[in-house]
């Protein structure tokens, strides 16, 4: 049968900002629809209102013609609307099984023999009797999909899928993806990655601050295209000019291990390299195999053996982030929210957050407010943050002006070298624009980076040098003139 | 129709605001219970709230209430505000006071100018080493100090029950469970003739004072409240962690053993064994209705102050139990989190469509 979904007329409001205006769309089963816009566009809250997360101030929604009343998820799974959230609602310590009965009232023989059935189906092979910790991100979203199906779903929404996918996983995905549309399931596909949407679907619904810009057939749009449409201006490509670097060895880490004490924190081991000055090494991977691990090791959050990591002749496994600073290294986390800044206080506190001694923020245990001000002047005119006021408190700023400031605050005391982990994680076109060409420029002025990135394209863009991080160890350094993203992608799942 | 829909920016109007609508709700609430028990309602909160402070003493006993609430809830904001959860106050001031009244009962019967110096230091002393316990065990062994600052609150007492009943008791004292009287030289000056306000009220007000400098002016105070927003920050930004906590810990010790020593120095002049009437627990709803702002906490120890008050003159005159006093500051801090609700949501007021 036939399934028709409209959503007619849909405003959301929230204070400040319009999340919704007016949005009307229709779709047909037979199709695989994509909903393309940067973060902050209004996918996310019109698929929420699908899904009956969040209920809209004005508009509709039909389902061949019946007007639904969405006012809570359970009403949306009733009218067979199934969504994949991008993280994953599952129980980590019960098994497969049980975090797949969890919220039905079948018996749970004939539901095991269901699932049985919609495993071999689809050729999924998931052991349903394991806990789902034990499960890779592709598996667990493998549950979270038999978990919609179960319920024979007319609609099945997926949310950002492949984020936290391999190349692999994410082929294996569309596979599937094909098979449901192919016998009715209507599919709407959430995303920003527009080689997914020329890849899987066959119609793109664009959003831009809560509009609905354009809605197209993927045959008549290409890459180039749907990027203008999406950030709504003419975008330039940066492209970094591939320079001999210098053999003037910056950092040099020689076995270092790392053992948690948190089941749930991955093993550092023997991890061994080097970076040149005027070099950006990348390190490759899908998240939670080390990464974060890898970053606190060298910014000095966890400390490690002295003579594990020698900087420019200097022994320095054993310093605090603090005492790093002083030798002229510089980090910006991953974490803009909960670990680079706090958002509750102003923007000058935060940049007083690096201290670097001679900047002279703190005279003997007094804070001088002045300076630190004049300092934050210049960071914001220097780095571009877009605000002129430095006692605003910084969750005011936008995830890329934030990123601005911090990048902006750890660059300003020229350090040699600077480590960053996903710098432009969740960041729109032109911010990650600006990170990207800020972080060109560092290695332009001879200075080095290790950026530490879940995003390929981004370290084939930015690299000189190349190593992947699987469960906790590095892959051998690879040119990265000499890598595809093909290859990262079998290094990254485990592969040779 | 009314909506309740999620402020973006609290405001600091609101932030002062809601301790004011906390104090307001506790005397609706507080009436209404006077009512149900059958008295006269306003009548019952004049005698709660003003008859006790109508006087000179009833003020001088006021500000003597007030003085350890305040000294006690000042340390408990450094805590508070770096999200070390030091409920054990009232452990550390009576371990204060068993250290300070020890060094008052060593110099017995002498009069030098240096013992009050000496037994006031011994009591800040004495509050650091018992808020040191859960310190340490939370920094090196993870323990939880809720737990362990709440459960040395009682062993304290129960030294004090041994020492006062025990090897300290007044040989002359009938048996009664008190130490010796300590000598003037041991006490805290009275500042008026009749009344018994004495010199602590300083020790309070140069905390206050203090404690402003150091959380607005030093990079100490900075990087406390980084640590209080944020762990993974102050880790990040290269903070001594566990030394901050040690450290934290430390003053508000020192601030609740200084309440012991003028709890027993002051009004008392002895040990016995109910140095204090729970301030260190009452001061924590203190710290909490000052907004762990230093000025804040001068005037919520003030309002608490009241409730002791009140309660002994609602026993006087209405014979109602003094644990009234109790279920007002229970009050207070019921209304205090409820109306917090405020500082992250608003009522709006929308036209109902159709």
């Amino acid at each position: 049968m036939n399934t028709n979904l409209k959503i007619s007329n849909v405003t959301k409001i929230y204070p400040g900002c319009v999340a919704n205006d007016n949005v009307s769309l229709e779709f047909n089963s037979g199709k695989i629809y994509a909903l393309l816009g940067e973060n902050g566009a209004g996918k996310s809250t019109l698929v929420k209102i699908l899904s009956g997360v969040i209920i809209p101030d004005e508009g509709k929604i039909y389902l061949n013609e019946n007007n639904l009343e969405l006012n809570s998820p359970s009403d949306a799974k009733k009218n067979d609307i199934g969504m994949v959230f991008q993280h994953f609602n599952l129980f980590e310590t019960l098994s497969v099984f049980e975090n797949l009965i969890i919220d039905s009232d079948e018996e749970r023989e004939s539901l095991r023999e269901k699932i049985d059935s919609i495993m071999r189906k689809y050729n999924f092979s998931i052991d349903l009797d394991i806990p789902v910790l034990n499960l890779s991100a592709g598996q667990k979203q493998k549950v979270e999909i038999i978990r919609c199906l179960i319920r024979n779903p007319k609609v099945l929404i997926m949310d950002e899928p492949t984020s936290v996918l391999t190349e692999q996983e994410t082929s294996e995905l569309f596979l599937s993806l094909k098979k449901f549309s192919e016998e009715g399931i209507l599919i709407i596909y959430i995303t920003h990655k527009l080689k997914e949407v020329m890849q899987l679907c066959d119609e793109v619904a664009v959003m831009r601050r809560g509009k609905l810009v354009s809605v197209s057939e993927i045959k008549n749009e290409n890459i180039e295209s749907l990027a203008n449409k999406m950030v709504g201006q003419n975008l330039k490509t940066i492209k970094k000019k591939k320079v001999k670097t210098s053999s003037d060895q910056l950092i040099k880490i020689t076995n270092l291990n790392f053992t948690s004490e948190d089941p749930f924190e991955t093993n550092l081991m023997d991890i061994n390299f080097s970076v040149n000055r005027g070099e950006c090494l990348g390190i490759a991977g899908i998240s939670g195999n080390g990464q974060s691990e890898l970053f606190q090791v060298l910014s000095g959050e966890i400390l490690s053996d002295k003579n594990s990591i020698e900087f420019y002749k200097n022994y320095i496994g054993d310093l605090n982030p603090q005492e790093r600073r002083e030798y002229l290294m510089a980090f910006s986390p991953e974490d803009r929210l909960e670990q680079a800044a706090i958002p509750q206080m102003k923007i000058f506190e935060n940049v007083a957050l690096n201290n670097f001694k001679s900047s002279n923020f703190f005279n003997n245990g007094l804070i001088n407010e002045n300076k630190i001000k004049e300092h934050s002047k210049k960071i914001i005119s220097d780095f571009n943050v877009n605000t002129d006021n430095i006692d605003l408190k910084s969750q005011f700023l936008s995830g890329g002006n934030l990123q601005k400031l911090i990048i902006g605050r750890e660059l300003i005391t020229s350090p040699d070298l600077l480590i960053c982990f996903n710098p432009t994680w969740g960041l729109d076109v032109g911010a990650i624009n600006y990170i990207h060409e800020t972080l060109i420029k560092i290695n332009e002025q001879n200075k080095s980076i290790i950026l530490i990135s879940t995003d390929t394209d981004e370290l084939l863009k930015l690299s000189d040098k190349i190593s992947v991080i699987h469960k906790g160890r590095l892959s051998k350094i690879m040119d990265s003139d000499e890598v595809t993203s093909e290859k990262l992608g079998i290094l990254m799942g485990g592969g040779n | 129709m009314i909506k309740i829909v999620k402020r973006d920016q609290p405001s600091r109007a609101i932030f002062f605001f809601t301790p004011v609508l906390a104090i307001f709700l506790t005397l609706v609430a507080g009436g209404l219970i006077f009512y149900i028990l059958g008295f006269k309602p306003f009548e019952a909160l004049k005698f709660f709230f003003i008859v006790p402070v109508a006087d000179m003493y009833g003020l001088s006993e006021l500000l003597l209430k007030a003085t350890p609430l305040c000294l006690i809830a000042i340390g408990l904001s450094f805590c508070f505000k770096s999200n070390n959860w030091n409920i054990g106050a009232e452990g550390q001031l009576t371990f204060g006071a068993i250290v300070s009244g020890g060094v008052a009962l060593l110099f017995y019967e002498q009069e030098r100018f240096f013992i009050l110096p000496i037994v006031i230091l011994a009591g800040a002393i004495g509050g650091m080493i018992y808020a040191s316990i859960p310190a340490i065990l939370k920094t090196y062994f993870n323990t939880n100090e809720i737990l362990v600052s709440l459960m040395l609150v009682y062993v304290s007492k129960l030294i004090l029950d041994y020492l006062v009943v025990g090897p300290w008791s007044n040989p002359e004292g009938f048996n009664f469970p008190e130490t010796r009287q300590f000598s003037d030289s041991a006490r805290l000056p009275l500042l008026f003739e009749g009344l018994r306000i004495h010199a602590g009220i300083f020790l309070a007000l140069a905390a206050v004072v203090i404690s402003w400098f150091v959380f607005y002016k030093t990079y100490l105070g900075f990087q406390m409240k980084v640590s209080g927003f944020s762990l993974k920050t102050a880790k990040y930004a290269g903070y001594k962690g566990k030394k901050m906590i040690i450290l934290v810990f430390l003053i508000s010790g020192a601030c609740a053993g200084l309440a012991g020593v003028g709890e027993i120095t002051g009004p008392i002049g002895q040990l016995h064994r109910e140095v204090s009437p729970d301030y260190g627990f009452t001061a924590i709803i203190v710290a909490f209705l000052g907004r762990l702002h230093p000025v804040g906490i001068i005037f919520a120890s003030l309002v608490v102050a009241i409730t002791y008050l009140g309660a002994e003159t609602a026993q006087i005159f209405m014979q109602i139990p003094k644990y009234t006093g109790q279920v007002f500051q229970g009050m207070i801090l019921f209304f205090l989190l409820a109306s917090d609700y405020l500082l992250f949501f608003k009522f709006k007021l929308i036209g109902s469509k159709k």
